[in-house]
């Protein structure tokens, strides 16, 4: 694909992102100054870009939508909901273009159709309500009005308010006696003014003087009325209209220093970087810390022997340095891959529009903690989860509105998204106060299916209960909506969160909303690991999920049964080992006391006996691939220091 | 007729008409060098005015007259205001 259309790809989401943000702001308030210009710029820009190739429907119907934008601007068209509605439609219609353009580099074959069907409705609504054809040529765009206060930032700043005006004469208005010069001579305190070329003018020997080609922009301290009158003869060539204060008071402000505001949006300096070259960098970083770990293993060799005690010494202290100097690139590589929860969470407005629209439901939607960063990988991997997760709140939380007044709750249900830095973890949630989950009907329903056996189910707290939901396979949908029982239930959820390196917990209160807890990892691609021995062999064990290490002696280990147990600080903890998890043959040597590493799985915490501890190291994991992705109990391998291969187990999954 | 040559120079006075736009035209066509006085124009006629945009020639002036010294020479002399690329509209 060339670059110039790869480069349209990635702004057309975000111009859409960003027409999407802001159409749903004006949904709230109609009136909002800010996302109406922002909804209009956004389009505007991605017409523009749009123009540069050979989509013409998609642009047919942008410019249709721009046009209403351009009305709604103007106080020409009212921001209904069925205005809106329809904006959002030929947006949403744009997406998917623009995702069909990224897979095959065409328009999909319906495109002209829907082009034209969209700007057809876009067109319906742009007349409904509207004066006489009032636009002439682009709508008025408020980018044009600042520069001009900027010209001339003292008339503007002294005038109470001002009156935009952009004229455009037709080309055969000459033929009709008008002279546009005339008439802008004829308009009084004029603060600004900027003429310009509509077209490129043609070759000097082409030039036709009698064709106009002017475009006329400017602004005026007097009554909008007095301006009106001055165009009546020519309603069709230009618009007016009083610039709001806010926008001239932030213009007249801003031309006291850089234009930032103008220049659409000021963002913080940043630069577009193709995620392959970070995660090359990643990737670079990453066998630097192995190559690192290999000096540690020869510092290590040469200070075990007597011969070389200096060079050694300073072979230590070099390897020291080195190791700083690697962990400070490591996090600065890091760093660059770290995005804002927003780049997700913007997503999620227009979504749970849709699905509350498709359900009948109304809901309140609120975010918080968009600015709560974690790795790319992470972020991004949150979006289907979180979805899943908002669809269900929609779907099974919200009671209907009847209901809800009844029990003395706001009609509308109230959904949060929030997210928050916990430490070096990120928790995200999504609170509703919907009807809650029933433990009783949660109980039951894991009866049926046999999610676990009745025994446990007895013994299971509501809490521990209702964590249930999270079951492989587990649904309580009485029916299958469209949307959510189609099988995908909450265990969907969970295991994605748990291949990041998360996990998921829910609480719930029955008849007075759910909470669904995601905590993960602030970044997936390095991990901490403890190594521990069995005989000869290494192996490595995921630091996250180890509580502390330990020695227990041999007369302490209490025999239940078939298994064993310890006791730790008064409480008994299930004692597994090792060697047995990995079907190897113990070793024979009957030592006094065993070592054993105390980690937290999902039922509390569990001792893993090991022959011996070996030193903790951050490694790069690389997950199993090919014919060992299906290895049980193996999360990943890393390469060590010495050239050997350490397999990462996975201590749930070989317990089972 | 408000318009007229003066030796390689073309002279605008007074009040400028459509129908000046022609041979204003002509004389910058055939050469695109010529200087414009415009220190006696009281008025562009807008066809007047966007030959010499078209154009942009050396000019003589400033005009006396306050409106188009003010808002419509700028336009001649700005880079900004009179780019030759198309508007994005």
């Amino acid at each position: 694909m060339d670059d110039l259309l790869q480069h349209f790809i990635v702004e057309a989401r975000e111009l859409i992102q960003q027409a999407t943000d802001d159409l749903l702001a004006l949904e709230r308030d109609p009136n909002a100054v800010v996302p109406m210009d922002g909804a209009f710029r956004a389009v505007h820009t991605l017409k523009g870009s749009v123009g540069l190739f050979d989509f013409a429907p998609m642009g047919l119907a942008l410019h249709a939508a721009e046009d209403v934008l351009g009305a709604l601007k103007e106080g020409r068209v009212r921001a209904e909901a069925d205005v809106i509605d329809t904006l959002l439609d030929c947006i949403g219609q744009a997406e998917r273009w623009v995702a069909e353009i990224e897979r095959t580099g065409l328009l999909p074959p319906d495109a002209a159709e829907e082009g034209y069907r969209l700007a057809r409705v876009l067109r319906s609504h742009a007349d409904e309500n509207s004066a006489p054809a009032a636009a002439a040529g682009s709508p008025v765009d408020l980018g044009w009005v600042k520069d001009l206060i900027a010209q001339s930032p003292d008339a503007a700043a002294q005038a109470k308010s001002l009156v935009a005006i952009v004229y455009t004469p037709r080309s055969d208005c000459f033929f009709s006696g008008d002279d546009p010069v005339a008439l802008l001579r004829s308009i009084p305190n004029l603060v600004s003014v900027r003429i310009s070329n509509r077209e490129p003018w043609p070759p000097v020997s082409e030039i036709d003087p009698f064709a106009c080609n002017l475009r006329i922009e400017a602004l005026s301290s007097a009554a909008l009325d007095a301006i009106r009158a001055i165009f009546r003869f020519v309603p069709d060539q230009v618009t007016i209209h009083e610039v709001p204060c806010s926008a001239s008071d932030r213009a007249a402000t801003g031309a006291a220093g850089p234009l930032e505001e103008a220049a659409g949006g000021a963002r913080g300096r940043t630069l577009r970087v193709d995620a392959v070259r970070i995660d090359h960098l990643a990737d670079l970083v990453g066998e630097m810390v192995v190559a690192k770990n290999a000096l540690a293993h020869l510092s290590g060799q040469i200070r075990d022997r007597l011969e070389h005690k200096d060079l050694a010494q300073a072979l230590l202290t070099s390897q020291a340095s080195i190791s700083r100097i690697v962990a400070e690139l490591h996090r600065a590589v890091m760093d660059v891959r770290m995005m804002p929860m927003r780049d997700i969470f913007r997503r999620f407005p227009r979504a749970v529009r849709d699905i509350a629209g498709a359900l009948g439901k109304a809901v309140d939607f609120s975010m918080e903690g968009e600015d709560v960063e974690a790795d790319k990988s992470v972020v991004e991997g949150l979006f289907e989860p979180l979805l899943h997760v908002l669809r269900n709140a929609i779907d099974h939380g919200a009671e209907p509105e009847e209901a809800r007044l009844k029990a003395g709750k706001p009609g509308r249900v109230k959904v949060t998204l929030r997210a928050r830095r916990e430490g070096d973890r990120v928790a995200v949630e999504i609170e509703d106060d919907g009807r809650g989950i029933d433990p009783a009907a949660v109980r039951r329903v894991a009866g049926e299916q046999r999610v676990t056996s009745a025994d446990e189910l007895e013994r299971m707290s509501d809490a521990e209960i209702i964590n249930l939901i999270f079951a492989p396979g587990f649904s309580t949908a009485s029916e299958v909506t469209d949307l959510s029982g189609r099988g995908v239930g909450m265990d969907a959820v969970r295991s994605a969160v748990e291949r990041m390196g998360g996990q998921v917990s829910v609480q719930s209160l029955l008849g007075h909303g759910t909470t669904i807890r995601l905590s993960l990892p602030l970044t997936i691609v390095m991990a901490r690991v403890m190594a521990v021995r069995i005989g000869q062999e290494l192996y490595g064990i995921p630091l996250d999920g180890v509580i502390e290490t330990t020695i227990v002696p041999r007369s302490r280990v209490i025999p239940v049964g078939d298994a064993e147990a310890f006791v730790l600080r008064d409480r008994t903890i299930p004692l597994i080992r090792l060697s047995d998890l990995l079907e190897i043959s113990r070793s024979l040597e009957l030592r006094s006391s065993m070592k054993v590493v105390v980690m937290a799985l999902d039922d509390g915490p569990v001792g893993i006996a090991v022959d011996s501890f070996a030193e903790r190291m951050d490694v790069l994991m690389r997950p199993m691939s090919g014919i060992l992705s299906g290895m049980p109990g193996v999360m990943g391998t890393t390469l060590l220091g010495d050239g050997n291969v350490l397999m990462i187990l996975d201590i749930p999954e070989l317990i089972g | 007729m408000s318009v007229h040559l003066d030796g390689n120079m073309v002279v605008l006075e007074g009040i400028c008409r459509v129908e000046d736009a022609e041979p204003l035209l002509r004389w910058l066509q055939a050469d695109p060098g010529r200087i414009v006085d415009l220190s006696n124009a009281e008025h562009l006629h807008a066809a007047v005015l966007q030959v010499l945009m078209a154009f942009r020639p050396s000019l003589k002036g400033p005009p006396k007259d306050e409106f188009l010294r003010g808002w419509v020479m700028p336009a001649l002399l700005d880079p900004g205001s009179c780019d030759m690329t198309p508007e994005t509209g």
